[in-house]
């Protein structure tokens, strides 16, 4: 079977629904924890998928196996308001999903602005399998992003403007603008945090 | 066949012998093969711990003993072989003695499948009928398959490039009340752990005598399960899956049943995870009891028997007394 027909029939059969479980299981084990301003998980969507299946690093195709090597296929994301929260809810959340990967993304060089979040790779639960779903249908894994408000926003418009499919390169001039706007949300999640630590012991 | 290679070693503790010795191919037919094969093929019922390869300790999506076991998958050879006897020996001491490593790896279909088997040593006696009368003979270093302290794990997937993250695994050690669990395989040699975490099976387990408790329409069945989470409540951190809880507290068939279908995915019954005791008592902080007077009396759930002396009164009726200093008053909206 092609491997545009194998993911087709996953995304309809299980990454739709499972998806829909994930973020509803999140949204569970986070009930009552403050400030957290939107949960979301997806499936990635068929094309993109396939964009990334066809990547290729250094010449050669970077997976071998995408099926099994793109991890993302199901997404999820937790928003929060300050940078403090982030640390605060990955403690939270990690107790309830085994572990392969965290990191922290960060711009490759102190000196520059760009990507900033909190990137853990999870073993889906058990809990929200369907039992009547194949075995080869299902993914092991999910990516989990826990971001900022100022994190999201930023990257949401840094895509939409720079990575869509069939977009013109941007300029240098406009890459710096870009980055010129990662500083800022940098500066005002630092500025937000800061404030909230002060404020936080008055309205205790 | 499914069996494709299979590899032996004798594996000392650490501090015998400098590095781990060669081991030798197993042919893949006589009676060997043929006990080997029952491991192979009861694998997968065997083995009834869900583990899963802890990554690195700086997060990174490694794992050493995984690469060990991808490498061995990929070519399964003596030497591939050897690396993986010798991270075993380099976490065996003299408490788990000498052992006999077995390394089957084989194809189901798309899947490539390896059974990680090992047989401890012991002393046996050797007894053969002669015609006038038994030849007995001692024999010093016997591998069995102990019921007592065999240990397999068992991986299996389609992809050698992302897969093999999680298996599954058999402690006989672990699994005795009468033994201290023992680390040794699970966490020490293969680098995993259980791949239910503390915290998310323990939830499942609270949520689950919760719903129970407050769903079930069969009284007994809701008493039963009171029971038994108010005795939980002072368990302590030990391996255990919601099945094994059932039995541990010995509950029936009926209230068994009932806590299953409070799962989302009634596999999950079987799946171990350490007790965490505080997400225990977060799930289940406070135990209530309504009285057909009107009262309603609550008290931390792991206290309620001691906070309220209980007498009963016949036809149903029971006294409950409590004695202390009022600390506070609530007047509360209906939920």
């Amino acid at each position: 079977m092609a491997l545009a027909d194998e993911y087709t029939e996953r995304h309809e059969k299980v990454l739709v629904p499972l998806a829909l479980s994930l973020e509803e299981h999140i949204r569970d084990l986070l009930s009552g924890v403050e400030r957290v301003d939107r949960i979301g998980a997806r499936a990635k969507s068929v094309p993109r998928f396939l964009a990334k299946a066809e990547k290729l690093d250094e010449g050669k195709p970077k997976y071998a196996d995408p099926l099994h090597q793109i991890q993302d296929q199901i997404g999820a994301r937790i928003i929060c308001f300050y940078l403090d929260d982030v640390d605060l809810i990955s403690q939270h959340v990690s107790q309830y999903f085994k572990v392969v990967e965290e990191r922290r993304v960060l711009p490759e060089n102190d000196s520059e602005f760009g990507y900033f979040g909190k990137h853990y790779v999870k073993f889906i639960p058990t809990d929200i399998i369907n039992p009547k779903w194949e075995e080869r249908l299902i993914p092991q894994f999910f990516e989990l992003q826990i971001k900022t408000l100022f994190q999201h926003a930023w990257s949401e418009a840094d895509h939409d403007l720079g990575y869509k499919p069939g977009l013109v390169e941007l300029t240098s001039d406009q890459k710096r603008r870009v980055a010129f706007t990662a500083a800022q949300a940098w500066g005002a999640d630092r500025l937000f945090n800061e404030l909230f630590r002060e404020r936080a012991p008055a309205n205790r | 066949m499914a069996i494709t290679h299979i590899h032996t070693f004798l594996v000392y503790p650490r501090n015998i012998g400098d590095s781990q010795s060669g081991g030798t191919t197993v042919p893949l037919e006589g009676k060997l093969f043929g006990l080997l094969q029952e491991v192979y093929e009861r694998s997968e019922i065997e083995c009834d711990i869900d583990i899963a390869f802890n990554p690195s300790g700086d997060g990174v999506q490694q794992n050493a003993v995984r690469d060990l076991v991808l490498n061995y998958l990929a070519d399964p050879n003596l030497d591939s072989g050897l690396a993986i006897a010798s991270a075993l020996k380099a976490v065996t001491t003299n408490r788990s003695k000498v052992g006999m490593l077995f390394l089957i790896a084989g194809k189901e279909n798309n899947d490539h499948k390896v059974v990680v088997s090992r047989f401890p040593a012991d002393s046996g006696i050797l007894a053969e009928e002669a015609e006038r009368g038994l030849n007995v003979e001692f024999l010093e270093r016997v591998f069995m398959k102990s019921e007592h302290s065999y240990k397999a794990a068992t991986f299996r997937g389609p992809s050698l490039a992302a897969g093999f993250w999680h298996g599954r695994a058999i402690d006989r050690q672990m699994s005795s009340p009468l033994v201290p669990a023992s680390d040794y395989w699970v966490k020490g040699f293969l680098s995993s752990d259980f791949k239910t975490t503390s915290a998310q099976g323990t939830r499942r387990l609270g949520e689950a005598l919760r719903k129970v408790s407050q769903t079930n329409a069969d009284q007994g069945i809701r008493r039963e399960i009171i029971a038994a989470a108010t005795l939980a409540s002072n368990m302590v951190a030990e391996d255990i899956s919601i099945d094994e809880f059932a039995r541990r507290f010995n509950l029936t068939d009926p209230a068994t049943n009932a806590i299953r279908s409070q799962l989302r995915n009634p596999e999950t019954a079987r799946e171990r995870f350490r007790f965490a005791p505080d997400e225990f008592s977060r799930q289940i902080a406070f135990r209530s009891v309504e009285l057909e007077s009107g009262a309603v009396l609550t008290a931390q759930a792991g206290d309620f028997d001691r906070v309220f002396q209980q007498e009963a009164l016949g036809d149903g009726r029971v006294r409950f007394s409590t004695t202390g200093v009022p600390v506070g008053e609530k007047l509360r909206k209906a939920s």
